[in-house]
């Protein structure tokens, strides 16, 4: 009996239980419809409630008590095992552990140290314990809650009201689940950066003027140069947007009959399906030679100058991500727009104005700040962008205001910290948290800046 | 037709032959023809989707916003087509104002707001002419006295019924000659509606006032001339005292008597 039950993985066990529940949901079901003879008006929830409902108590206090013992064993073990080993032991052991397996092999077993090999034996008992007990608890469980919800099951009892409120707790589970993993995520990052910051000067880091990575140690890991990149390329990438994007919602939104609209809307959601490498691979292949030919190669060049050299530059890039965020720019605006009311445009052509004063001067300043929302939210994906700037804003570090140069953001940094062959403890690695860290709080900044924005704009009309 | 119960020798500030209106492929208004005074009060009433407030919006060419609305016919102010080509929807909508049903106060200052018609017409030449004119126009909105204090706060932020004061107001800034007004009082409490109702009295005195309406009393007590539609059609229009007291048209007389409606 205790073999088969700690034969029983976790697989199992769940298929088990929810074979338990589906029993338990064919039962109550039955017995409901059985204690009032055929006459469902006289329950009081429809019948596949009280199935529900017993398959519900059947099912999640023994998934939960499995879920919370997967957990906690193997800790558990872990403690009660460690205990055995004498504290100078147990360190010697993983010591001598390579060396002993440089041996290769069956050598290795008479050299174990005779505590060692109780422990083990030990941990090995105690873990097919575990799972015995584990199988006959969670087992015991589900049937006991199958048998207490069939003797709940009576016409008076509030079948509807219980399933409802499972189906609450599911989704506040969903919720949680998503906002944990942010915080988990954040943690990670966190514990990582102070790593980092253990190991390298945070004087030096965020004040520090130059970049220069070294895996020999000793290395310059300022963020300022890689910052001063990312908001240079994240601005012209605005220029581009900004302008482009808001006269483009302004036409479909104001302008644009329905056809035009339902044409041309879906072409420029188009360019926000295209997949970032692509745009990455057209800055490289395509703008950075173009501007190359216009703004270098000296007297063969378009203007006959030779103030740019290489095809990769904080112009290639940011022209490049300021088309991909037109769509973005220009969807949010466009319902933006559509969402100052009627009544305001009316109200401007009743006095005699003309379509493009009423635009100007009545639907933009009613739309302007959830505008500026959009426009936040572009800004905090521009600074974000990877793929882009990897292929065409060049890998060199340096804090400069000329356009024509090659330059690198936060996130090619993060890309080519973490690519290769890395030392997770050398400041050259962990630098990468650092630098995401930052990364994510400057992004997080903006767009609760920017939902605040277009949640009191949002306020103004409801 | 009944329309035209005319008195003789004085010219109709609006004079409005066979208007047709269509939206898309229905028909709104059908064949109306009416003759609307200057200084006086005209109400249109009737049950809801009868085409009154269509017929309005004909006259300062505001269906011309809408993309399916078609309109036939001959709609004259002072004798001048403003159907005609030449004619700027424009320039027509500076001289024939329009109030609204809702309270449309625009998302600015309460100063600015009464100023939005008269500086895109670019009636001040400087700023103290336009502070005239603002002050005068929220004068003749019976609305001064509550908020010259705070002309620079939100207009938004004013009541219901000082919001439509000030739209009012706003309409009356440009000098219009004709002040349309599409139940303006329909989102007003009774003390508000009062006040409206006082104003656009007053408001007679320098213009041809055309007041659409769901309230007959409403209509009895504001206007000298009332217009009934019904499904499209212009079915009475007369003297309002004489509409109420002895409607000729069995239709005029079952609405008002609540039987239809």
């Amino acid at each position: 009996m205790i073999e088969l039950l700690s034969a029983a993985n976790a697989g199992v066990l769940t298929l088990l239980i929810l074979a338990l529940a589906a029993l338990a949901y064919v039962l109550a079901r039955h017995r409901a419809l059985r204690a009032v003879d055929g006459d469902v008006r006289r329950l009081h929830s429809l019948p596949s409630y009280y199935g529900y409902a017993a398959a519900m108590l059947t099912a999640v206090p023994a998934l939960l008590v499995l879920a919370v013992w997967l957990i906690v064993q193997p800790w558990l073990v872990q403690m009660q095992v460690a205990q055995t080993i004498p504290a100078a032991d147990g360190a010697r052991a993983v010591e001598t552990l390579p060396a002993l397996l440089s041996d290769a092999g069956i050598a290795l077993g008479g050299t174990l140290e005779p505590a060692i090999v109780e422990a083990a034996q030990q941990h090995a008992r105690l873990r097919a314990l575990g799972h015995a007990g584990r199988s006959l608890v969670v087992l015991v469980l589900a049937i006991a809650g199958l048998v207490a919800a069939l003797r709940m099951t009576d016409p008076t009892f509030r079948a509807r009201n219980t399933v409802e409120s499972g189906v609450r707790a599911l989704l506040i589970l969903a919720a949680s689940l998503a906002i944990l993993t942010t915080v988990g995520i954040v943690l990670s990052m966190l514990f990582e950066s102070i790593n980092f910051f253990r190991a390298h000067p945070w004087q030096d880091f965020f004040f520090g003027d130059s970049w220069s990575p070294n895996f020999r140690g000793d290395s310059d890991l300022s963020i300022l140069p890689l910052l001063w990149g990312t908001l240079y390329i994240s601005f012209i990438a605005l220029a581009v947007a900004v302008p482009i994007g808001l006269y483009a919602a302004i036409y479909l939104s104001e302008y644009a009959n329905n056809r035009v609209r339902s044409i041309a809307k879906p072409l420029l959601e188009i360019l926000a399906g295209i997949p970032t490498i692509v745009y990455g691979l057209f800055a490289l292949l395509t703008v950075g030679p173009f501007l190359v030919s216009v703004f270098g190669r000296g007297e063969d060049g378009l203007l006959g100058v030779d103030w740019m050299n290489g095809a990769t530059s904080v112009l290639t890039a940011g022209l490049v991500m300021g088309i991909m965020l037109i769509p973005f720019v220009s969807s949010l605006s466009d319902d933006i727009i559509n969402a100052v009311p009627q009544s305001l445009r009316d109200g401007s052509y009743g006095l005699g104005a003309t379509h493009s004063e009423t635009i100007r001067q009545v639907v933009l300043p009613a739309a302007l700040p959830g505008i500026v929302g959009a426009i936040l939210l572009a800004a905090s994906r521009a600074i974000g962008e990877t793929m882009i700037v990897v292929l065409g804003a060049g890998a060199i570090a340096r804090i400069s205001a000329n356009p024509f140069e090659a330059m690198t953001t936060i996130t090619t940094r993060i890309v080519s910290q973490l690519t290769g062959d890395t030392d997770f403890a050398s400041p050259e690695t962990l630098v990468a948290f650092a630098l995401g860290l930052t990364l994510f709080v400057l992004t997080l900044a903006l767009n609760v800046l920017a939902l605040y924005i277009v949640r009191r704009y949002r306020e103004q009309y409801e | 037709m009944t329309a035209n119960a005319e008195a003789p020798g004085t010219e109709p500030k609006i004079s409005a032959r066979n208007v047709q209106v269509y939206y898309g492929d229905t028909h709104a208004i059908k064949d109306v023809s009416v003759d609307i005074e200057d200084k006086t009060v005209t109400a249109f009433i009737g049950p809801s989707g009868c085409g009154k407030s269509t017929f309005l919006r004909c006259i300062n060419r505001m269906n011309d916003t809408i993309d399916v609305a078609r309109v036939e016919g001959d709609i004259r102010i002072d004798g001048e087509d403003i159907y005609d080509r030449r004619v700027d929807p424009v320039q027509l909508r500076a001289k024939v104002g329009m109030v609204f049903q809702k309270p449309n106060p625009f998302p600015k200052s309460i100063y600015d707001n009464v100023a939005y018609g008269p500086r895109i017409h670019g009636l001040a030449r400087n700023k103290a002419e336009l502070d005239d004119i603002v002050e005068r126009a929220l004068r003749r909105g019976a609305i001064w006295d509550e908020v010259k204090d705070r002309l620079s706060a939100p207009g938004t932020g004013l009541s219901g019924g000082q919001q439509q004061r000030l739209c009012i107001a706003r309409a009356v800034a440009t000098e219009p000659e004709v002040l349309l007004m599409d139940e303006p009082c329909s989102a007003l409490d009774p003390i508000a509606t009062a006040q409206v109702e006082e104003l656009i009295d007053e408001l007679r005195q320098n213009y041809s006032v055309v007041i659409v309406t769901h309230s007959m009393q409403q209509a009895a007590r504001v206007s000298q001339k009332t217009a009934f539609f019904h499904l499209g059609h212009l079915v009475e229009y007369g003297e309002t005292d004489r509409i109420f007291t002895a409607p000729e048209d069995p239709r005029t007389e079952s609405y008002i008597t609540g039987r239809i409606g």
